[in-house]
């Protein structure tokens, strides 16, 4: 504040002293044309000045002010354009995160489908495995018990063949008769008869 | 005499001494004032020369510097006039605070106004070995010359003239100016017109000086500044140091009031600009946007 004061002490107050002597100077010699001219103006060099800043003006009028402002303006659009497109995006990428979570969602249902159909799947598969297997099983033992059966009616009737002959040759050496093939024959049915009970 | 008349007189005497407010001629009627403002036509044009080749969206130091002052000040002369007269007043306020600003700037460089030939103190001044030889220097502040400052009024209030008459038209111009105001409608209004007409005049009057108000409120505080660092700089001399201390006086005691006028050379450029701004705004403002 006292710099202040102190500027406008030293600083206006001889401007203001600078304007009474040259206002006293022109009251003494000619009014306010040479008060003006106590401060220094003149057409000529106010002219020049003006000449001047008038070439600053146009020159920048002309040369400098296009550019810039072509430059901002392009510069706004862009980021106007930036904004837009980045509107844009967001939404495309809101969409996109729609989409994908949907194609997430129809995949997860899809794989759940999926895994169901090949539990569903295996499951009857397992069965249709284990009723095959029965079957075979069944199959096998059941040609096992005809395969066991004919063996065993094979091996009754060898027996029986075979008992026949030993009936016959005992017979025929108990008796130390020939036996005839009519004898042979009797002995053997007979024989086989016994057999079977 | 005290202290504070002891300095006033010393630095009235310092101004008288360097020449007064007038600018002294070089040659015939070319002065120390119009070199310094070809000088800062040349700064200002080779700035904006260097600043504009070469634009590209990502702006190098010089074009972001102009695009910073650019944008800063359209944003505020489009705070005053509105967007619809910013495209077509800015170039003119533009181009005045930048040369305003650069010519108060410019002259604040050490050496203008105290580099010069003719009588003068200190051990680089050239000493005539005339007695009543004065001190001529060779460079001054720009607008801390009549001529300058007026010259930019002068042309603003023709570009005012130009914007006021194209965006309102003369008949508009006269109705704004002399026309009844506030809506008024009906007895009133007829019998207010005199009152009206005389606020005209007195409106006329108040445009007709508005270039010497604007011309004279930016010498008086440029050269106030110019004054005010002579008088600084000659501080040890009035207050009768030795030598020695007088010469380090006069590079310390003007310092703070350096960062000061670089302040007030900025304040100057955009109490300048804004208030032909708001000339603008004012004359060319349409009656129905008063209204509200």
């Amino acid at each position: 504040m006292i710099a202040l004061l102190a500027e406008f002490n030293l600083a206006v107050v001889p401007l203001l002293a600078a304007v009474e002597v040259h206002g006293a100077a022109a009251e003494s010699s000619g009014g306010i044309g040479d008060a003006v001219a106590q401060f220094g103006f003149q057409w000529q060099s106010f002219l020049s000045q003006v000449i001047t800043f008038l070439v600053v003006y146009f020159v920048l009028n002309k040369y400098a002010f296009p550019p810039i402002m072509g430059m901002l303006e392009e510069r706004r659009r862009r980021i106007a354009d930036g904004e837009e497109n980045l509107k844009k995006i967001q939404q495309q990428l809101a969409q996109a995160d729609e989409r994908v979570g949907g194609m997430i969602d129809e995949a997860n249902r899809e794989a759940e489908r999926l895994i169901a159909d090949a539990r569903d799947s295996a499951s009857a598969q397992r069965e249709q495995r284990i009723q095959s297997a029965v079957n075979e099983a069944t199959n096998i033992i059941a040609k096992a018990h005809e395969a066991s059966k004919l063996e065993h009616e094979r091996l009754m009737g060898e027996l029986k063949r075979e008992f026949g002959r030993l009936v016959v040759d005992t017979t025929g050496k108990v008796t130390g008769k020939v036996l005839d093939e009519k004898d042979r024959k009797r002995i053997n049915e007979e024989a086989a008869g016994q057999i079977a009970l | 005499m005290n202290f504070a008349q002891t300095l006033t007189q010393s630095g009235l005497n310092a101004f008288l001494a360097s020449g007064g407010i007038a600018p002294d001629p070089l040659s015939g009627w070319f002065t120390n004032s119009m070199l310094v403002a070809f000088v800062v036509m040349a700064v200002v044009l080779i700035f904006v020369k260097l600043a504009t080749s070469n634009m590209s969206i990502i702006p190098n130091r010089k074009q972001n510097l102009l695009e910073f002052i650019f944008e800063f000040l359209y944003g505020q002369v489009e705070g005053v006039v509105g967007p619809k007269l910013a495209p077509k007043s800015f170039p003119i306020l533009f181009t005045i605070f930048v040369f305003i600003l650069t010519a108060n700037w410019m002259g604040l460089i050490p050496g203008v106004g105290t580099v010069g030939f003719g009588k003068g103190s200190g051990f680089l001044t050239i000493d005539e070995s005339d007695a009543h030889a004065e001190f001529h220097p060779l460079l001054r502040p720009a607008t801390a010359d009549l001529n300058m400052t007026f010259a930019l009024a002068a042309v603003f209030m023709i570009v005012w003239i130009w914007i006021v008459v194209s965006e309102v038209g003369v008949k508009g111009f006269l109705d704004h100016t002399f026309g009844p105001k506030g809506g008024l409608t009906g007895f009133m209004k007829w019998a207010l017109v005199p009152v009206f007409l005389f606020v005209g005049v007195i409106e006329v009057i108040s445009i007709a000086f508005r270039p010497v108000t604007l011309s004279l409120r930016l010498l008086g505080n440029i050269f106030a500044g110019e004054t005010l660092l002579h008088t600084m700089g000659h501080l040890g001399e009035i207050l009768g140091f030795p030598d020695w201390l007088s010469m380090i006086g006069g590079v310390v005691f003007p310092l703070p009031f350096y960062f000061m006028e670089i302040l007030v050379g900025l304040l100057q450029a955009v109490v300048f600009t804004l208030l032909c701004a708001v000339y603008i705004q004012v004359g060319a403002s349409h009656d129905e946007e008063e209204h509200h």
